[in-house]
């Protein structure tokens, strides 16, 4: 069970139930030991809530605007940036993709007997070569830069990871 | 007129662009979030440091702050955290300086300098000197119990622990104070003898 210090503590802090409460107060009524004890832990509280605040320099609040004002002031707001625009632009790209999609499935004939594919398009419209773009030398150059670009990427999150678990 | 206004009516002025209000905030809460600091590292210029840092990722933030629990907790809790990084970063550069080691350092040092003006120690100055003391949890524990206005479960909320273990950290500082303020009184009386 509790010591009297902290049964006392918990009366002063009013951290105990009501029936504790009036068990306690009835001990430092009757019981000496306790009284004497509540008194002095009473003191030694009025003594702790006494403690003073530090004060900074006259400066500090300067120091902090001025710290906000040269950082972009704006840039601690962007998490209130406006949800919708991200959406609209997301959902602009979405619908263009599936235009796409849905207009060359449209213009398809499948021949599956055959194993080909025919893709009828409208007039004036000429599809690239696949093979040349696969074979071409922009094409290759592309994939290293992607490659690059992945692995750029990555070396960045795992070190921001890793800052992050040691801080 | 300014200083009437509640923590969330600055708050929602400067989110709406107002810096002035974000100032008014800092003058509010900078000598808790000082002393807080002055907890952890000991040294005015580091405690500033940090308790400046607080302030600016707190603006950074203060758009995420959604008004679950007091502003002040949620400022605190940046504090405490700030402060626990700094300690560690600390302790890394000065090749993990054993802590109660610096805190008796800096107990010494306070000692030969106040020698001088043993006229004008008063009890909050022996009190102040036993918190320095004191383990940073300890005296962080005893300040926003008695100066943050802060319930045992917002003490919990702002350092990441259970209500019932913040009673008992609490129970426990107080007895440490309780021991290095009657220790210093008892030095001094000595002292004076």
């Amino acid at each position: 069970m509790n010591t009297i210090e902290e049964k006392l503590w918990n009366y002063i802090d009013g951290t105990c139930t009501p029936a504790e409460q009036d068990a306690i107060a009835r001990l430092i009524e009757q019981d000496e030991v306790y009284s004497q004890k509540y008194q002095e832990l009473l003191l030694l509280n009025q003594e702790f809530a006494s403690m003073e605040l530090d004060e900074p320099s006259m400066a500090f609040t300067y120091n902090v605007m001025e710290t906000i004002r040269t950082e972009n002031a704006r840039q601690p707001l962007k998490a209130a940036i406006d949800k919708r625009i991200i959406i609209g632009v997301g959902a602009f790209f979405v619908f263009t993709i599936l235009a796409l999609l849905i207009f060359t499935i449209a213009n398809t004939h499948f021949s599956f007997p055959a194993g080909n594919v025919k893709v009828n398009l409208p007039a004036g419209i000429k599809l690239p070569s696949a093979g040349s773009i696969f074979s071409s030398q922009v094409f290759k150059w592309f994939l290293v830069f992607d490659v690059v670009l992945a692995l750029f990427l990555t070396d960045s999150y795992l070190r921001r990871k890793n800052t992050a678990k040691h801080a | 007129m300014q200083s009437k206004l509640s923590d969330i009516d600055l708050i929602e002025q400067t989110l709406a662009g107002n810096q002035s209000a974000y100032a008014d905030l800092v003058k509010r809460h900078q000598r808790f979030v000082f002393t807080l600091a002055m907890r952890f590292s000991k040294s005015r210029e580091d405690a500033e440091e940090i308790a400046q840092d607080c302030f600016i990722k707190a603006y950074r933030s203060l758009a995420a702050y959604q008004g679950q629990s007091k502003f002040t907790t949620w400022l605190y809790t940046i504090v405490y955290h700030t402060a626990m990084t700094f300690l560690r970063k600390k302790r890394v550069a000065t090749d993990s300086i054993d802590d109660e080691g610096t805190y008796i350092q800096v107990e010494n040092h306070e000692s030969a300098y106040d020698a001088d003006n043993v006229e004008n120690k008063s009890r909050s100055y022996y009190l102040n000197q036993a918190i320095e003391q004191l383990l940073p949890d300890d005296a962080t524990i005893i300040t926003l119990f008695y100066k943050g206005e802060q319930s045992l479960e917002e003490i919990a909320q702002t350092l990441g622990m259970e209500a019932n273990t913040v009673k008992v950290k609490l129970f426990r500082a107080r007895q440490r104070l309780k021991e290095k303020l009657e220790r210093n009184l008892k030095h001094e009386v000595k002292e004076l003898i």
